[in-house]
């Protein structure tokens, strides 16, 4: 059972504190995505896992076993590089069998893992070329075929995609996410691009200044964001925002903004005279002849099924995205709705969400 | 009107190419005069003598060249020559390589210590040469001091007088000199490699030997390549140690391909031989340099 945990792990390069006592834990067979900007700690908890970073304080545990003092190589991990780090004077071939050559494993072994990983990542028609013969998502599948070959418990992944097009990403997106169900190990997957984490991970690990903002499943993330700061992080394009405070008058609850009066579900009653920040994801918002939101379209870009339409309304502008068929042209006026259940409500002061009961 | 007023850059850069000679010709003129001409000197001068009743060269053939052949002295100097170019260019890159490895570290003082390594390279050979002599007199020399005091030589065997010492002896101060050079091109190779192919190793659970066996040695080979040639070319034609140290001797014992073309130019005025001898040198190391740049597959 190959779980990972940290507890209270500190991490200092000098005087500066990059990690500063996080506690998480990775239950075994999942697919878990450290999410965050450049700069969060991502690749240095990463790079904790692997043996590759000294903690500075507390604790890493690999299938309940502190591994702290630990070398690399008995951690039972495999990890893929950003940049692949493949060795540039081995072929494919030595590359992907370094390890089990290493482990002194029998040479029919090793053939067969090598033969069995290049079929599964289709790098036979490469095994016999240097890395330097090789283009970028070639590269990228020897650096996954040198990993799978180990059969780790854990697999770390360190941005392994940022290096390629967008059609290769996407296909090996798949890829990654295939090769975890059919190995059933624990995997960590480093990156910055929250589409990657939406799409692959079955907990994401939202960072932000080397402490955990957010665990959660990618809906729970995307749907119930706890704090302003996930909320504009997870989602494309990114949640719309607005400031202002929350009323109860009667019967109705309203979000109320200079010239916006949205209505909001009963239960924010308790909230009332609140000052708070109102967001709405693009796609929550229509287009409706009564829509609290007015405005003018001030662009339109097509991404291909859908359009975003970027709205103008009065100093703040407003993203929201519609199906083609509902195109607008520049300068039209239009009015957004959205649905009561669909807004999100976050303090003012402490960015935190408010989800009264 | 002139070509820079004209139609700026192009203009002016399709001026120099329709007359190229004015540039070209500073550069041809020192290559002429030192490089050219004293090359085509020499060949002619192989094939000519100079005659001391005469006072003038004459010619002379092919003479020098067949003297050569079956001169022995020829073939014992060039086999020192190779000894000396085999056994210093083994220990300075074995011994550079294993310092190299040491100081390639971020430590704190390792930056002083990479710097100290270039004060063996400032001291004029010569005077390194020198300074061996005085350190390896049986007398009052401290190499001698500490071989005898391992029991290794004893005072009536001067380690630069006896035949079978001498070389090692002239050997001492040209690895310790030279031994810097190939740290600092082997540490500069070194510190260029790139650090994740190790952080990959390591998880991959290599030892520090199969990672300097399958990664750094041959991630550094044309680094090695290039010293060895450096080092290699510049070995074949040591004079300045062994014209210092042993005058060749004792005996023919350190008598190299250089100091003998040397000696028979200049000591003996056989100017015609010396050209003779030092154009066989020339051959010698081209021919060596190129199969060394063909097998070891540096590119230029």
């Amino acid at each position: 059972m190959s779980k990972v945990e940290f507890k209270n792990a500190q991490k200092a390069f000098g005087a500066v504190k990059v990690i500063e006592g996080l506690s998480l834990e990775i239950p075994h067979g999942s697919f878990a995505v450290l999410l965050g900007p450049s700069g969060c700690g991502k690749s240095t908890l990463l790079r904790m896992i692997a043996g590759l970073e000294k903690l500075t304080g507390g604790e890493v545990a690999i299938a309940g076993k502190r591994v702290n003092d630990v070398h690399p190589r008995d951690r039972d991990i495999a990890m893929v590089f950003q940049n692949y780090a493949l060795y540039p004077t081995m072929k494919v071939r030595e590359n992907i069998a370094f390890n089990l050559e290493i482990q002194k494993l029998e040479k029919r072994e090793i053939e067969r893992r090598v033969s069995e990983a290049a079929d599964i990542l289709n790098l036979r028609p490469f095994l016999d070329r240097y890395p330097k013969e090789l283009s970028g998502g070639q590269r990228q599948r020897v650096a996954m075929g040198r990993a799978l070959v180990r059969e780790a418990g854990v697999f770390l992944f360190d941005e392994p995609l940022s290096n390629l097009d967008a059609k290769l990403r996407a296909h090996m997106r798949v890829e990654i996410r295939q090769l975890h169900e059919r190995l059933g190990a624990t995997t960590l997957y480093v990156t910055h691009d929250q589409i990657e984490a939406m799409t692959m991970a079955d907990i994401i690990v939202l960072l932000d200044k080397g402490a955990i903002v957010q665990v959660g499943t990618p809906d729970e993330v995307y749907e119930k964001p706890n704090s302003v700061y996930v909320a504009d992080f997870i989602g494309s394009p990114s949640m719309n925002f607005f400031d202002g405070e929350i009323e109860a008058d009667g019967e109705e609850v309203r979000f109320r903004a200079a010239n916006l009066s949205i209505p909001l579900e009963a239960r924010y009653r308790g909230q009332a005279g609140k000052s708070v920040k109102l967001g709405v994801r693009p796609n929550d918002l229509h287009f409706a002849a009564d829509g609290a939101f007015k405005g003018e379209v001030i662009l339109s870009e097509t991404t291909g099924a859908e359009v975003q339409i970027h709205v103008r309304i009065r100093d703040s502008d407003v993203v929201a995205v519609a199906p083609r068929t509902e195109r607008r042209v520049h300068g039209e006026a239009v009015a957004l709705s959205v649905p009561p259940g669909k807004v999100h409500i976050f303090d003012a002061q402490s960015e935190r969400r408010i989800e009264p009961q | 009107m002139s070509a820079a007023t004209n139609s700026g850059i192009k203009r002016s850069r399709r001026h120099i190419g329709d007359h190229p000679l004015p540039w070209l010709l500073p550069l041809i003129l020192l290559l002429v005069t030192f490089t050219i001409y004293p090359f085509f000197y020499n060949v002619w001068l192989s094939f000519h003598e100079f005659a001391p009743l005469s006072r003038s060269l004459e010619y002379v053939g092919l003479q020098n060249w067949s003297q050569l052949l079956g001169d022995t002295r020829f073939w014992q100097s060039l086999s020192i020559t190779l000894a000396y170019f085999v056994v210093a260019l083994t220990l300075e890159l074995v011994i550079g390589m294993c310092i190299a490895l040491l100081l390639d570290a971020d430590e704190p003082g390792f930056g002083l210590l990479r710097a100290l390594l270039t004060m063996n390279l400032v001291i004029p050979p010569a005077i390194v040469g020198y300074m061996y002599l005085l350190m390896e007199d049986p007398q009052f020399g401290v190499i001698s001091f500490v071989l005898q005091m391992f029991g290794l030589v004893d005072t009536s065997t001067p380690i630069l007088s006896s035949p079978s010492l001498a070389l090692a002896g002239v050997l001492l101060a040209e690895i310790w000199q030279w031994t810097p050079f190939m740290v600092l091109i082997l540490l500069a190779g070194l510190r260029s490699l790139p650090t994740e192919p190790y952080e990959a190793a390591m998880i991959d659970g290599a030892s520090a030997f199969q990672t300097f066996w399958r990664l750094t040695l041959p991630m550094m080979w044309k680094v090695i390549a290039i010293a060895v040639l450096i080092r290699g070319i510049d070995l074949f034609r040591v004079f300045d140690y062994v014209f210092v140290m042993t005058s060749g001797g004792p005996g023919t014992a350190t008598y190299t391909l250089s100091y003998y073309s040397w000696q028979q130019t200049f000591s003996f005025i056989k100017w015609g031989y010396g050209a003779t001898l030092s154009l066989v040198t020339l051959i010698i190391v081209l021919v060596v340099a190129n199969i060394f740049v063909k097998f070891a597959k540096v590119r230029w």
